[in-house]
């Protein structure tokens, strides 16, 4: 960390503290410089997941093996027309290819403990279990890969190693993969090559995996405005030209079309074959979710819903309900609450429910949440077109991912890691810092409820990551403007919020502890839910403003490096 | 990037643990003002390693009757909630009856008042038997880590640090020594997988040395009293702290010519204040015991901790009655006294050199090298040994890492292994493979054993060693074997006779004559090693013998 050091010599207000270090760091034997290779932490975090092997898992591994089996036992055509678990097999086709691949490799032994039968629940034992876990564990190599190439191929490699590090061991991971179980390290092992293909230039490459990547998983496809907007004006586009029809070039949309339409008829030509491709469509895209999911998605909608809850509690009382009338007139009644009511037994809170419905507030239908995605969208989009540098390019990546996660239907707290991992990219910034702090300290505690019993391990694995993180992101972020920009009063009450995120998830906690002692809390049981979602919907929030504030306010931190000096 | 080098080749390094895995991963806050982060990422990653471990199976899961470890710690705490202190060493013996010390019962009770603050349901009395819910796992198994944290960790700690200065070492490579007494892996399988609170007895006798190597006597003696009074085990290592502080009231140094008597020679006021303190100590655990119940309670409470009725060994054990006993079966020709007076007598010899070495010599630094020696003695010689007695001589000798000689870091390294490996038929059967295994693996890897192993077959950009530490080419990769050829001869040989046994115990069921055999070969190479190094450990006593402090 050389340049670190020799930043600190150079700042003009040099602690005391700095001297000894500098002391002690001279003193160190060296000819050598880093190595930066990523290899030591696989081994540790890998011994750490295989260790995590025999623990919870939830409903998505039965999911994972359904699929399985589907894909092994049956032909191509029935794929997505079986149905004899509900977990039917609703990812794109290149998944499904993945998955047969899998269980080309499912040794004998792993046959026989019930992997890949085709039954309503699945049946299976530790050998199962050994098997799926390791396939994530080996699949997620790619993510190493493509980390460490990012690495390999940089300059200066003290912030890609620290943003390559910070990915891998994200808590993210560990809780939603190695737990929870999915195959999310793969699939953003891809989303990263994207960014890094981005980096150097190398626009079909680009294309060519976001293609890719969109048939493992359809997910990504909120980040598509960005990546589509950048291509077609880093690449296609030509403002150069005066004349409109050499304005595009048509060779370059040509190629680049190409590319897309060519790996999506590979993926999808089977089942184009056996005729079946409604069938894949109404399997990738249901709509007939609730607008939150079963948990609540620390996002608008969890906000929402929590104001329509509280609303509706306090509106009961006749002296509120009558001063909150006195201010807004269309204030209802108590009788037409307690109607409403009895009308909806089921409310949001009640968790696995398919149609949520307001009692106070106006439904939101899906309408409404894509329509305020889209515009969000074309807002984050309109940078790029004036100046599709990296730093706009990933800053436009993850307001995609923002305005899906903030404003989308149905979605999974898991999502957070679409804004996460983008972000990381940008944190060289001093100013971006607090942001991302809040965001990933919010989102990541937002996936606890994921995971029911390892409380030790998800809070201090995320406490002690963010811990690291923070000092290390703090070490190479860089003030290029003088600190007047910087608004103090939110970096305190950002401070404040994440300090506050221990009380938060200790208080839970202790309510689900008490909950066998005392029966009255268990009347409470959707509280612990919204005490999450509520806290950390603020935090992705207002992260999310602070984001968006410097987006589109703030030119200097977006220019390239190069372009800057 | 590149840094000039002050560092002149061939000078002693001072970082022992260069180019291992966690002095890569402790070394960017190894600046002086974030040494607090590193030492928190230490501790909080142990709590995580062993939490990740605690996931695991238990001794004496889902096998009723009597289940195991867990339930008789569960059952501890069952009784000493809902009994009065005058039934606890009477109440149903048959079924995992008291036989700890007191200090084991209090802390039950102290962990009972916890769980039933979150569910009665698990320790109601009598019916809660073998109740194995998670909850109740999860409860078992974070009060094993919270009374490790609460003692182990910060003693770990404090002797590092101590020692640390003693041998000038940088900050960070104490934090790093700590470490890796830390990731010793037989403690935390032990504790965290197959369930016992180890941690705690080990943490009050390392607090006690702690303290000795502070010179508060008084306060040492208290801990080894309270160590000894949570689990009678560590009675092996009463000698050396009865001699070391013999020797410290005792001046043996003056040479004799100077005229001065034996009685002139002896600190009256210390060795009184360490008697009353040890008394006193003593008094207050038992007298509960005897308040509340009567002086027979007091006395079932002593029959109850040391059951001389019980065998010479018991399972299968790495030491020597239990490995002679394959070729000579003492029990056709000889009594159960007869044995306990044989195996008596050679622990005494045992352990006897290093405490009247120890008793002229009473120097800090030699403090663990003699517990080693006299624990390891009483493993090897004395009666009633089980295999998880491991775990008292290998404090001392983890203690040992904290030192810059790189041939007692390989040392160590390697009996912490063959310990870990004596363990194997033990986890075994608890359903531990995963994690010993994992542990093993991540003890070896985190201390650098395994660098070796990276060059051959990883492509150059995943060049092996350190990735973010700089470190001159010379310590990129520390070897784990010692200097010396005749080691290096008994370690390589011992790791192949490890694969061996592994492979064949994994592929090839026992003949029924003999359906021991495995464990009987685990045992034959664990029992070769430890006497090996306990002989070692025995001439590093007499060579270190005139070290300065």
């Amino acid at each position: 960390m050389s340049e670190i050091r020799n930043r600190n010599k150079n700042k003009s207000k040099s602690k005391p503290s700095t001297l000894i270090e500098e002391e002690f760091v001279e003193k160190l034997p060296t000819t050598q410089t880093r190595n930066f290779s990523l290899w030591n932490i696989w081994v540790a975090s890998t011994i750490l997941k295989v260790l995590l092997f025999d623990t919870y898992h939830s409903t998505d591994f039965d999911v994972h093996r359904n699929w399985l089996a589907i894909t092994n036992k049956l032909p191509i055509k029935d794929w997505y027309i079986e149905s004899t678990s509900q977990w039917t097999l609703d990812y794109p086709p290149i998944f499904a290819y993945f998955e047969w691949i899998l269980s080309q490799f499912v040794p004998q032994v792993v046959k026989d403990d019930g992997c890949l039968d085709i039954v309503v629940k699945g049946e299976y034992g530790l050998p199962t279990i050994v098997f799926q876990r390791s396939s994530v564990i080996i699949t997620e190599i790619l993510l190493f890969a493509v980390l460490q190439t990012y690495i390999n191929l940089s300059s200066n490699k003290t912030f890609p190693f620290i943003v390559a590090s910070s990915i891998v061991l994200s808590p993210g991971l560990l809780i939603v993969d190695h737990i929870h179980f999915q195959y999310n390290g793969m699939l953003f092992g891809l989303l990263i090559a994207i960014i890094v293909s981005s980096i150097h230039g190398k626009n079909y490459l680009l294309a060519f995996l976001f293609a890719i990547l969109l048939c493992f998983k359809h997910i990504f496809l909120y980040l598509a405005p960005a990546i589509f907007v950048y291509l077609l004006r880093s690449e296609v586009l030509d403002v150069s030209q005066s004349n409109l029809i050499k304005f595009i070039h048509w060779g370059k949309l040509l190629k680049l079309g190409g590319i897309v339409l060519t790996v999506f008829i590979i993926s999808f030509a089977p089942f184009i074959y056996y005729n079946v491709i409604p069938n894949v469509l109404t399997r990738l895209f249901p709509f007939s979710r609730g607008l939150t999911h079963a948990y609540w998605a620390p996002n608008v909608w969890a906000i929402y819903s929590f104001l329509d809850k509280f609303l509706t509690l306090s509106l009961q009382f006749p002296y509120f309900n009558t001063l909150i009338s006195k201010f807004f007139h269309f204030t209802p009644l108590i009788e037409i609450i307690q109607e409403r009511l009895n009308l909806l037994e089921n409310t949001g809170t009640r968790g696995l429910v398919q149609d949520v419905s307001f009692v106070i507030l106006p439904d939101i239908t899906p309408k409404i949440t894509f329509l305020l995605t889209l515009f969000y969208d074309i807002l984050s989009i309109l940078p790029i077109l004036l100046q599709p540098n990296f730093k706009r390019f990933v800053g436009g990546l993850t307001l995609n991912a923002y305005a899906s996660f903030l404003f989308g239907w149905h979605v999974h707290e898991k999502a957070i890691m679409l804004i996460i991992f983008p972000f990381t990219f940008l944190v060289n910034e001093r100013r971006l810092l607090n942001c991302f702090l809040v965001l990933v300290g919010s989102g990541y505690v937002s996936l606890f409820p994921l995971l029911p019993n390892q409380n030790l391990i998800k809070g201090l694995y995320t406490f002690i990551w963010f811990i690291i993180y923070s000092l290390s992101f703090m070490e190479v972020s860089k003030q290029k403007t003088s600190t007047r920009n910087r608004i103090f009063l939110f970096d305190r009450v950002a401070l404040i919020y994440l300090i506050g995120l221990i009380p938060m998830v200790l208080f839970v906690f202790f309510l689900n502890i008490f909950k066998d002692k005392f029966e009255i809390l268990q009347k409470f049981e959707f509280l612990s839910l919204m005490i999450y979602s509520v806290y950390c919907g603020i935090g992705v929030i207002s992260s999310w403003i602070g984001l968006s504030w410097l987006y589109f306010f703030d030119d200097s931190i977006w220019l390239d490096d190069n372009e800057a000096e | 990037m590149v840094i000039k080098p002050h560092y002149k080749p061939g000078s002693d390094p001072s970082l022992v643990f260069y180019g291992s895995a966690i002095y890569d991963f402790l070394s960017p806050f190894r600046k002086a003002q974030n040494q607090w982060a590193a030492r928190y990422i230490v501790v909080i990653f142990s709590i995580i390693i062993r939490s990740a471990i605690g996931f695991g199976a238990y001794s004496g899961a889902n096998t009723p009757p009597l289940y195991g470890d867990f339930e008789a710690q569960r059952h501890w705490i069952e009784i000493t909630l809902h009994l009065p202190l005058k039934d606890w060493y009477w109440y149903d013996l048959q079924y995992w009856g008291l036989d700890y010390p007191p200090l084991t019962a209090y802390h039950s009770l102290l962990l009972g008042k916890l769980g039933n603050l979150m569910n009665p349901a698990w320790f109601e009395l009598d019916s809660s038997r073998g109740n194995e819910s998670i909850d109740l796992k999860s409860f078992m198994r974070f009060t094993v880590i919270l009374s490790e944290v609460l003692i182990y960790i910060p003693a770990v700690f404090r002797f590092t640090r101590w020692n640390g200065k003693q041998i000038k070492q940088q900050p960070i490579d104490q934090t790093i020594v700590a470490l890796a007494i830390l990731f010793q892996p037989s403690l935390m399988l032990i504790d965290h997988g197959h369930f016992q609170y180890n941690s705690v007895m080990l943490g009050f006798t390392l607090l006690s040395i702690v303290h000795l190597l502070y010179d508060n006597y008084m306060l040492a003696s208290i801990f080894f009293v309270l160590s000894l009074g949570f689990k009678q085990m560590s009675l092996h290592y009463s000698p050396i702290i009865f001699f070391y502080l013999l020797g410290r009231c005792i001046d043996f140094q003056t040479p004799s010519s100077s005229g001065a008597t034996l009685i002139s020679r002896i600190n009256f006021l210390r060795l009184m204040l360490i008697g009353i303190s040890t008394i006193v100590t003593f008094i207050v655990l038992f007298a509960p015991l005897i308040i509340f119940g009567d002086f027979q309670n007091f006395l079932q409470s002593i029959y109850r901790i040391f059951p001389f009725q019980r065998g010479i060994f018991e399972d299968k054990v790495a030491n020597f009655w239990c490995f002679s006993n394959i070729f000579i079966k003492y029990r056709t020709f000889l009594s159960q006294e007869k044995l306990q007076l044989y195996s008596l007598i050679l622990t005494l010899t045992g352990f006897l050199p290093a405490g009247i070495l120890i008793l002229i010599n009473p120097k800090k630094s030699l403090l663990p090298w003699a517990l080693a020696a006299c624990a390891m003695s009483f493993f090897l010689f004395s009666f009633q040994v089980h295999e998880k007695t491991i775990l008292i001589p290998l404090l001392p000798i983890s203690l040992l890492y904290s030192t810059k000689n790189n041939d007692i870091i390989a040392m160590i390294s390697w009996i912490n292994n063959i310990a870990l490996f004596s363990l194997w038929p033990l986890l075994k059967k608890d359903g531990l493979a995963l994690q010993y295994g994992a542990s093993f693996l991540l003890s070896n890897w985190l201390m650098g054993n395994l660098s070796f192993l990276t060059p051959n077959f990883l492509p150059k950009f995943l060049t092996p060693g350190p990735s973010i530490s700089l470190v001159s080419e010379k310590n990129k990769k520390r070897h784990g074997l010692p200097s010396n050829w005749f080691w290096d001869l008994v370690i390589l040989s011992s790791y192949i006779g490890i694969g061996t046994i592994h492979i064949l115990d994994f592929y090839i069921i026992p003949p029924s004559r003999y359906p021991d055999i495995w464990v009987l070969a685990n045992i034959s190479l664990s029992f070769g090693c430890f006497g090996l190094f306990w002989l070692w450990i025995y001439y590093k006593l007499f060579t270190l013998r005139k070290v300065t402090y």
